[in-house]
């Protein structure tokens, strides 16, 4: 029978890795993600994980010695929160482009200003241009598969890209929920040693990096764009495996919850995902057609599950918890993947966003409440309003 | 972290016949005519072999070096981007670290050289240049120095020397000297505040042995190592290419340069000139100087002069000061 546990997002995140076996760790302290390399350097100073801690002067450096350390032909672990997210900006592309599958845990954290400790998406998703593979999760549960299933993803052969294993700051990484740890002899069948085709080795010399001519350009930048097109399959398959191994019932991309005869749902990920179950429950007892539909990977985007399963409903709304200041949307970002998915679709459902949490505010049932109210009148209506509503600050939120 | 891996031990070459044949740093790239980092480059990797791994923070090194599907290096070479080179060298040594330890890698240590030019090293590669030297990560670190960010177009670096006209300090009425800071000094920032560091070099072109002898021990220590290399560069200090030797070994005469080893503390000097030239023999090669004053002439050599009275330095200070103007 496999052991349970009582653990926060951030311990999760560590003893995931642990099982991954990572083999150079590199921190630094910002919180709220801290609470994952304190762990995790408790297990090294034990003796229980044969890893190099390095303490990197910053977040650039950090994710510089993950990847140096993926090109030597180690698996590497990395993570921060908020601005510590964005001081690393320049090493994304180089990891990615490199094709050096290390990870990154973020607990997200709003960016500065003003200071502030709460959980806010902007961090990553200010970076889902770079080529990382990017998701959210919701539980602690999540959050430890997460970490040993971006590992598989990204290490295949067809992928080779660095992953953000993403939760949101407190909510996910320091309320403890239920977690079932994996065996370690699971996580040994489910992911194999780490094995870089072009590592970093005397006896077979290549070059990492090379300048180029501009018109050599657009060729290597296909293939960092094929790989996000060949990775829905390996995600297909990876989520498979995992859960025939771990006795999981994960979905791929979206995980619909009440959504059989919705008339319309909530489009949201990470942490909040939670309050929205509650809150699409407490809706169908008044009667109410809510459902709601988690995206559990931002990048690659599922463009096609998301066309078919929104194109089910009358009305969809986003629920942003990242800004992106003078948008087409003039809001949050995911509206505009899902307004483009479903563009070609016939009959699109009618689509609105909403501002919410953001600055790490709690995303209330009562907040819930009131975008349902939109979204009801949209579903009914078949047209939005406004492609955005700031909660609480707009009329009829 | 526990040092156990077996690392490699370099023998010290005795005389310019006995540097090794092979080349590790081939043709194939394109950097000018004269180019001392180059010529840098070039010996260093036939200090360290093949058993190495290279990191190349963005430079000219990187820039004129590795044409797509053309690269000149014998052994893995990794682009580093300028900021971050000694982290990615700490992240290549901690991987082999665990590799070797697990089993996973079978050989010794490789050499891990950094070869980052002035900027990537003690401007913008600082933070991470320092990281690698506080944390004790057994790599060596050469900073290939001209005086520049050449690459981009002679734009002024922490190095640039006093009086250097440089695109970003061009002289003019009312900045007649061009670049009017002094230049940082690498080596004695490493020394200084990093504690794991056992060894620092200086090293010249002018003397190739001396060079390759210091990257090799500088590579059996274990531990991080730091190597400053003087590296003239006949684009960016205008002199012509057959004069970079010259000039390098001008400028040791002078006291511009001073070749000297570290080594726990204790100093050793090289090629200690018996009586130093005036410095303004050195910046007559140079057409970056060409418009300084006597005046301006006078502040270099006094900076010399101070620069050579340093801690555990006891040597004789030029006597004449400049009179005529270069």
């Amino acid at each position: 029978m496999a052991k349970e546990m009582f653990l926060a997002g951030c311990s999760a995140a560590a003893y995931g890795a642990a099982l991954a076996r990572v083999e150079v760790i590199t921190s630094f302290p910002i919180r709220p993600y801290t609470g994952i390399m304190m762990e995790l350097s408790k297990l090294v100073a034990n003796g229980e994980l044969d890893a190099e801690f390095v303490h990197g002067e910053g977040e650039h450096a950090q994710v510089a010695i993950a990847y140096g350390a993926a090109a030597a032909g180690a698996r590497a672990y990395t993570g921060s929160s908020g601005v510590g997210v964005t001081y690393a900006m320049e090493c994304y592309s180089p990891a990615s482009g490199g094709r050096l599958p290390c990870q990154m845990a973020i607990a997200d954290r709003a960016l500065d200003p003003p200071g502030d400790f709460g959980s806010e998406h902007t961090d990553v998703m200010s970076c889902r241009d770079q080529g990382w593979i990017m998701g959210w999760a919701e539980t602690p549960q999540e959050v430890l598969d997460n970490t040993i299933i971006y590992y598989r993803i990204g290490e295949d052969p067809r992928v080779l890209l660095p992953q953000f294993c993403c939760q949101d700051g407190y909510f996910v990484s320091h309320i403890p929920g239920k977690v079932v740890m994996p065996e370690q002899s699971q996580v040994d069948e489910f992911l194999p040693p780490y094995k870089h085709p072009h590592a970093l080795d005397p006896t077979k010399p290549i070059s990492h990096g090379p300048q180029i001519y501009p018109d050599q350009g657009p060729a290597i930048n296909l293939q960092r764009a094929q790989a996000f097109l060949d990775t829905p399959a390996v995600i297909e398959e990876v989520i498979e495996d995992f859960n025939k191994i771990f006795g999981r019932d994960y979905k791929p991309f979206l995980d619909e919850y009440r959504t059989d005869d919705a008339d319309f749902v909530f489009f949201i990920q990470g942490g909040h995902a939670r309050t929205a179950r509650f809150a699409v429950n407490h809706l169908r007892e008044k009667g109410v057609k809510a459902g709601m539909v988690k995206l559990r990977f931002v990048r690659p985007f599922p463009t096609e599950a998301v066309a078919e399963t929104l194109s089910k409903f009358k009305a969809v709304g986003c629920v942003e918890n990242s800004t992106s200041y003078g948008g087409a949307m003039k809001g949050g970002n995911l509206i505009h993947e899902v307004r483009s998915a479903l563009y070609d679709v016939d009959n699109p459902p009618a689509v609105t966003s909403f501002m919410s949490g953001l600055g790490g505010e709690v995303v209330s049932l009562e907040e819930f409440y009131s975008m349902a109210k939109v979204l009801a009148e949209a579903a009914k209506t078949g047209k939005v309003e406004q492609y955005v509503y700031w909660v609480g600050f707009d009329k009829g939120v | 972290m526990a040092k156990a891996v077996e690392t490699q031990n370099l023998e010290r070459v005795k005389s310019v016949r006995r540097v090794p044949q092979e080349e590790y740093y081939v043709p194939g790239h394109r950097t000018c005519q004269g180019c001392g980092p180059a010529l840098c480059y070039k010996l260093v990797s036939k200090a360290t072999g093949p058993d190495s791994i290279f990191l190349g923070p963005t430079g000219c090194m990187y820039v004129a070096n590795t044409s797509y599907l053309c690269s000149p290096f014998a052994y893995p070479w990794m682009h580093t981007q300028i900021t971050n080179a000694g982290a990615v060298a700490s992240g290549v040594e901690a991987a082999y670290q665990v590799l070797i330890r697990k089993g996973k890698y079978k050989g010794k240590l490789p050499n891990i050289v950094v070869m980052g030019g002035d900027g990537g090293s003690i401007d913008i590669g600082l933070q991470a240049m320092s990281g690698m030297m506080y944390r004790g990560h057994d790599a060596l670190f050469i900073m290939y120095d001209n005086e520049s960010y050449a690459n981009t177009g002679i734009q002024t670096s922490p190095m640039s020397p006093y009086g250097a006209n440089t695109t970003f300090t061009p002289p003019g009425k009312a900045i007649p000297e061009g670049k009017v800071l002094f230049p940082k000094d690498a080596p004695q920032m490493v020394i200084g505040g990093h504690p794991a560091v056992k060894y620092v070099a200086t090293a010249s072109l002018a003397y190739p042995v001396d060079l390759i002898n210091k990257v090799r021990k500088g590579l059996n220590v274990v531990g991080p190592t730091f190597i400053h290399i003087h590296c003239p560069c006949p684009k960016g200090w205008l002199f012509d290419a057959d004069k970079t030797i010259e000039v390098a070994k001008l400028a040791i005469e002078t006291g511009m340069w001073v070749n000297y080893e570290w080594e726990e503390g204790e100093y050793t000097y090289q090629h200690t000139p018996k009586e130093y030239t005036p410095v303004k023999e050195y910046m007559k090669t140079q057409e970056r100087f060409s418009h300084l004053t006597d005046e301006h002439i006078a502040k270099m050599q006094a900076f010399i002069d101070a620069k050579l009275k340093a801690p555990g330095k006891p040597v004789p200070l030029p006597v004449t000061s400049p009179r005529e103007s270069v």
